[in-house]
């Protein structure tokens, strides 16, 4: 066992790539990142740290792959050492504030992507994420639900239809969260409502629809995210799509960062935010909305600002809802995670719980009547906080609250 | 002034320190380098290229690495402390050059020559007494956050107690006068005619050969040490400010 796992482990930790070595072999251990993190924020256990974390990758790594080590030191790795690096890497949102707060400015959302790879490739995956895996391989969605309830929501939230179209300028790509998701049925149906409103062109894949493989990625399957990569892509360009439009912050990210790396080519569409879309049209005066008395906070997803780009968008949409939008002491680039992301609910979902419940208690601390998101994985973190954690305030997505302002929600 | 008569094993030390170590430092530092570069050359390219973005990269090392900006949100002392240690290493640095007769104290002379004597025999005594306070910070800091907040490689104490033993040999040169040994000159010949280092009139006190020693040890050490970030670390925020500039709409 130990024999083929150091022989697994080689090959493995090979894959960091030219940069992450560099990143590996720079990082001082100087801890900078650790009051940032989330995760080691609540659980204050140094293995959640991400400068320990880099230690404990760079170890492995040069048990292999140190020319001194491999010389002089002691080479062999443990199943001790895989749990090690698994819980580390599990404990962790990947919400990349490390790297906003990193001196090096560590890629570390890629870094961490690739140590649960290898985790991956060692057997060292949590059985919860294992089983999240198995769900995807068998329903194309990480909650095993039947592909032909993609489009439940639609039922659910009382609209008419749906277009489901051969041909379309729009697609909506609804995302597997707010598909399966009632606490975010009413997205969807806000945005549906919206693209209906400024009579879009649109479509919606229905079940053609795969999950964009976000989970996936985040579990260190690059070969399941490449299928449904190149699945989605395919699905959208036979339809001719000119731009595609999602509500998803992870979905987002996955499109435009993800899929031009896996499949070695940029789509032919354009990927855009439903924020994004907003703030367009209300720029454009294609949508008018009535503007709320209510105080809105808004919470930057990590998918979308410090690791999507997507900062200014949001608020610009946002101040034709509000006159004055609050914001978090930590927004924009430097936003704290709300506990949503990074498979952290599978692995350990107190510590999501208590991430958000520090997010929805500085929101009511300032004063917000409405803590709206962009991200449904945010909204299912703070509804989750809510319910669990009995904060009172009113949760929404930033579409939701759109919809709200022209009366259609 | 008594005049110290060294015994025959600090003569051959001494001498050694200064004639035959700076080739081994040498060798052993290219051979460090090398070692390092073959590491990340057989590591597998990244996926995405990023085009470099020379403005953003420039950018983002002035504003991560000269000035520290991360640090600044993150933790007010450790900036001032970060702050406060590279501008003594760039002064220890510039400092230095005068005894290898890149400039002199005349430079300061246009200022006066009570400004003169300050820059080149009262400031360095400051700028070392910084130096070596912030290291010693960092040291504290280090041993305080061990196992709570991070978790150290031996590699990370042996450069910050190479880096401080060096120091404060450095510290004592100009704080100790000294022994009356009478001055020597060595030569160290790396290509003949082309690098020669002549080590005029070496200062024969202990501090010096202590310090010339631990400094020769801490430059041999640093390919194989933390201290690789002194390199690296402008090319990581160089990378990451054009990569913000793909990502940031």
């Amino acid at each position: 066992m130990t024999a083929e796992l150091n022989d697994k482990a080689k090959a493995s930790l090979g894959k960091f790539t030219r940069r992450q070595v560099l990143e590996l072999d720079t990082c001082a251990h100087c801890a900078l990142c650790t009051e940032n993190c989330p995760a080691y924020h609540e659980s204050r256990d140094p293995l959640h740290a991400p400068g320990v974390r880099s230690a404990v990758a760079v170890k492995l790594y040069d048990k292999k792959h140190n020319f001194l080590t491999r010389l002089f030191g002691n080479t062999e790795i443990t199943e001790e050492d895989v749990e090690r690096l698994s819980e580390s890497a599990y404990h962790c949102t990947l919400c990349g504030r490390c790297m906003e707060s990193c001196p090096f400015g560590f890629q570390t959302h890629e870094l961490w992507c690739r140590v649960r790879e290898i985790v991956a490739d060692l057997g060292g995956t949590p059985q919860n994420v294992v089983r999240l895996g198995n769900m995807l391989e068998e329903s194309m969605n990480p909650y095993g639900m039947d592909p032909d309830e993609r489009l439940d929501w639609v039922d659910y939230t009382g609209l008419d239809e749906v277009p489901e179209k051969e041909q379309a300028e729009v697609a909506y790509f609804v995302g597997c969260t707010t598909a399966f998701k009632g606490a975010n049925h009413d997205v969807a149906f806000s945005i549906a409502s919206i693209l209906d409103e400024v009579e879009e062109d649109w479509t919606v894949l229905g079940e053609d629809e795969w999950c964009c493989g976000n989970p996936s990625l985040l579990s260190g399957d690059e070969h399941t995210a490449r299928e449904y990569a190149l699945h989605n892509v395919e699905a959208l360009e036979s339809r001719g799509v000119k731009k595609v439009i999602t509500g998803c912050a992870g979905c987002y990210r996955v499109f435009r960062f993800e899929y031009p790396k896996l499949l070695g080519r940029e789509p032919n569409f354009e990927i855009l935010h439903a924020v994004e879309y907003l703030r367009d049209l209300l720029a454009s005066g294609r949508l008018k909305l009535e503007a709320t008395d209510e105080k809105v906070i808004y919470h930057d997803p990590c998918e979308l600002s410090r690791l999507g780009g997507v900062i200014e968008a949001p608020r610009e949409a946002l101040s034709h809802m509000t006159e004055e939008p609050l914001e978090f002491e930590d927004h924009g680039i430097n936003v704290k995670c709300c506990g949503g992301g990074g498979l952290l609910q599978a692995v350990d979902n107190e510590m999501r719980l208590d991430i958000v419940t520090e997010r929805l208690t500085e929101a009511k601390e300032k004063g917000a009547d409405v803590l709206v998101s962009a991200c449904p994985a945010c909204k299912l973190a703070f509804t989750d906080g809510v319910r669990e954690r009995g904060v009172k305030i009113e949760v929404l997505d930033l579409l939701e609250l759109a919809a709200k302002r022209l009366g259609a929600l | 002034m008594n005049v110290v008569t060294m015994n025959s094993l600090l003569q051959f030390i001494y001498a050694f320190s200064v004639e035959k170590l700076p080739y081994i430092t040498v060798i052993v530092t290219l051979i460090g380098v090398a070692l390092r570069v073959m590491r990340w050359r057989s590591s597998p390219p990244d996926h995405e290229k990023i085009r470099l973005d020379p403005v953003e990269s420039v950018k983002y090392v002035i504003l991560d690495v000269v000035l520290f900006r991360k640090t600044w949100r993150t933790d007010k002392v450790m900036w001032l402390a970060l702050f406060l240690f590279h501008g003594s290493v760039a002064g220890i640095v510039f400092g230095h050059l005068r005894g290898f007769h890149v400039w002199s104290i005349h430079m300061f002379e246009a200022f006066g020559h009570a400004f003169a004597e300050f820059m080149v025999h009262t400031l360095p005594i400051y700028v070392g007494y910084v130096f070596i306070v912030t290291q010693v910070y960092f040291l504290a800091r280090r041993l305080m956050l061990e196992n709570k907040q991070l978790t150290s490689m031996p590699n990370d104490y042996v450069a910050l107690v190479l880096l401080l033993l060096k120091s404060v040999a450095g510290q004592g040169m100009r704080l100790v006068p000294p022994e009356g040994v009478p001055a020597t000159l060595y030569n160290v010949v790396f290509i003949p005619r082309f690098v020669v280092l002549h080590l005029e009139t070496i200062p024969n006190s202990h501090w010096f050969h202590v310090h010339i020693i631990l400094t020769q040890l801490f430059i041999m050490y640093v390919p194989f040490s933390k201290f690789i970030h002194m390199f690296t670390g402008v090319i990581t925020p160089a990378i990451y400010g054009s990569r913000r500039k793909m990502i940031d709409r």
